[in-house]
């Protein structure tokens, strides 16, 4: 229980996925103007990144039964890609109103480096953790942590940019040269949940 | 549905069928190339680390450890113990910190060695330093972590601002100690 | 595209390095970008990495452009590039381990940077192959120049050396005569000075490409070009899969 929850506090704080592991970049700086697509754009890379998960990391095992090891990183951009694309189709059919919320979403995601990183990790996790028996279940928190990461640095750096919009920039720093400088200053403020894990003995 | 499509849908899927034949072709064929190098690699890189941190023997023997985890015990050219060398690992700011860390049948440390770490470059990265790794050397117990003043006996001056990486180092070094009195006290039980 | 026009070559390999660099203007592959250039040997080495999958990818789709049928399209780019990622990871694992270790993640994840992706879509998938391979290799050199100079200032300001490592990358290759990069440390230490970390922390990745990016957009105003902005739907590889979010949420230049 207690990995759990230093999954889920690594994943959200001290190793957030966009402010200090540098995945999913593209939509942190792309999509992040208005709070409302933020949070939407968020909530669809959580559920893909689970649906992923839950998909690649059965996969994976299957894969090394084989000794096809090797072959990780197409099978898990094909998966993916075509999850995302059957999740899509099936919402549309049977789920409308979530695929109003999310759908538009999903396709800009397929690819996100965030997604196919985060199943990555998973599978690299399982060595890197053996010690704490890394299994399934923590591969979906692990995700979901991951996912919970990117929406809470969506949502503040939204916040931060709507200020941005009305204050009085250099022309030269105007655009993304101020955008990436806030977003700076944003990874700088999460520097101070560094020893958060080991400070709270989460990882015994 | 009539003819055309279904003949568009064929060939959609049998020209995407044929890519990915001849892609994981190709890709089985650079692994059945390489994979020998990178065993290799791996392995020459396991064995360098022994011999750098237990620089007195000339072979290695496994021993197994109750944990699951392979000891080597280090013979001289003459086929005496020279010493002990375990691997260990701990859990530094950014991901596990592997070491090997050798033993001399006193139980002083010969030699740390970090086999992998992912530390922040220009902080916890400094633990590969050698100005870093020499502080452990002919150590003989459990290690502390302290800041900020001299180190006395059993204590590793932290690195500078690098409290977590310094701290993860020490209980990697101490797992090893463990594992050393676990195979030596075995010895002296028989 | 549709017009046929007269290839030039040295426009093709010149227009990825400047003009469209795709870090710097087109503002593609940001991730690596961010993650890789905390050294200029980790930058150059991602570069290099990242230009042979663009370079092999863009040719083979380009010889292939006329079998791979249009809707399939994406699937099979994919399929193509994933395979030459898979490839060089296993070379760049068998032969510079140490940059295998160092870049870590970001290895496989060349299957996912958008420069990639992008240039198949936007060029390799109408043009001839010798223009493609020029244009990949163009883009590739636009990509590592970028991370070396990302690289630079941040291994300069943030661990005060400079192509350190050097001789874990290329040390099996070439004869460095035990040269290991520059460090400026104990230099700058009689001065009382240490580097500043934080250049090398993401926060410093962040500020150091936004500056660079201001400096960019300076010099491309004098020459009466536009600012480097996020290229928004017209810069993503899936713009033709996202009819919709093209109109409403996709935030456009």
């Amino acid at each position: 229980m207690k990995f759990y929850i230093a999954l889920l506090v690594m994943g959200v704080l001290t190793q957030n996925f966009v402010l200090s592991k540098f995945l999913g970049i593209c939509p942190f700086l792309g999509v992040s103007k208005k709070l409302g697509t933020a949070v939407g754009m968020s909530a669809a890379v959580i559920f893909v990144m689970l649906l992923a998960t839950a998909a690649t990391y059965p996969l994976n095992l299957l894969l090394e039964k084989f000794g096809l090891g090797y072959l990780q990183t197409i099978v898990f951009i094909l998966v993916i890609a075509a999850l995302v694309q059957m999740v899509e189709i099936v919402m549309k059919k049977y789920l409308k109103p979530l695929y109003n919320a999310l759908g538009i979403y999903l396709p800009l995601i397929t690819t996100n480096c965030a997604v196919l990183g985060v199943v990555i990790l998973n599978i690299d996790n399982i060595s890197e953790y053996s010690a704490y028996g890394f299994g399934f279940g923590h591969a979906m928190m692990n995700s979901f942590a991951a996912g919970a990461g990117f929406m809470l640095a969506m949502v503040i750096f939204a916040g931060v940019r709507s200020k941005l919009e009305t204050a009085d920039v250099p022309k030269f720093m105007r655009g993304l040269p101020i955008t990436l400088v806030a977003a700076s200053i944003v990874s700088l403020s999460f520097l101070g949940f560094t020893g958060l894990v080991e400070g709270l003995g989460l990882l015994g | 549905m009539n003819k055309k499509d279904i003949g568009s849908i064929l060939k959609t899927a049998i020209s995407l069928f044929l890519i990915c034949a001849v892609a994981s072709g190709v890709v089985a064929f650079v692994n059945s190339v390489t994979d020998p190098t990178i065993k290799a690699n791996e392995l020459a890189e396991a064995n360098a680390a022994k011999s750098a941190v237990l620089g007195a023997a000339e072979s290695f023997e496994d021993i197994a450890l109750s944990d699951g985890t392979t000891g080597y015990v280090g013979k001289t050219a003459e086929g005496v113990t020279a010493g002990y060398v375990f691997p260990s690992s701990a859990s530094g700011y950014g991901g596990k910190i592997e070491i090997m860390t050798g033993f001399d049948t006193e139980g002083l440390i010969t030699g740390v060695q970090i086999l992998s770490i992912d530390e922040t470059p220009g902080l916890g990265l400094n633990a590969k330093k050698p100005s870093f790794l020499e502080r452990f050397v002919s150590t003989s117990g459990e290690l502390t972590v302290i800041k900020n003043r001299e180190a006395g006996e059993n204590e590793i001056l932290a690195l500078t601002s690098a409290t977590i990486t310094s701290r993860a180092m020490v209980k990697a070094v101490n797992q090893a100690r463990a594992y050393f009195n676990e195979v030596t006290q075995g010895e002296g039980d028989q | 595209m549709a017009e046929k026009k007269k290839i030039s070559y040295g426009h093709e390999f010149a227009k990825g390095i400047l003009r469209e660099n795709p870090v710097l203007r087109l503002v593609l592959g940001t991730c690596p970008t961010l993650a890789t250039s905390t050294s200029v040997v980790n930058g150059v080495g991602m570069g290099i990495a990242a230009t042979i999958v663009l370079i092999c990818s863009n040719v083979v789709i380009s010889a292939l452009r006329k079998v791979i049928p249009s809707k399939a399209r994406i699937p099979a780019y994919i399929v193509i590039i994933a395979s030459f990622v898979t490839m060089v990871q296993m070379l760049v694992k068998a032969f510079v381990p140490a940059l295998d270790q160092s870049l870590g993640v970001f290895l496989p994840l060349i299957v996912v940077n958008c420069i990639i992706l992008g240039r198949a879509e936007a060029f390799a998938g109408k043009n001839p192959v010798l223009a493609s391979a020029v244009d990949g290799l163009g883009m590739g050199i636009g990509f590592t120049a970028a991370l070396f100079c990302m690289g630079t200032v941040r291994e300069l300001l943030g661990s005060g050396t400079f192509l350190s490592g050097i001789d874990t990358m290329i040390g099996s290759f070439v004869d460095l005569k035990g040269f290991s990069g520059f460090d400026f440390t104990e230099a700058i230490g009689k001065i009382g000075l240490s580097p500043m970390t934080l250049f090398v922390l993401p926060a410093g990745g962040f500020f150091v490409f936004g500056i660079l990016m201001a400096v960019v957009n300076r010099l491309a105003e004098k020459k009466g070009r536009p600012k480097a902005a996020l290229a928004g739907c017209e810069g993503c590889p899936h713009a033709a899969a996202c009819g919709k979010t093209e109109k409403e949420e996709c935030e456009a230049k």
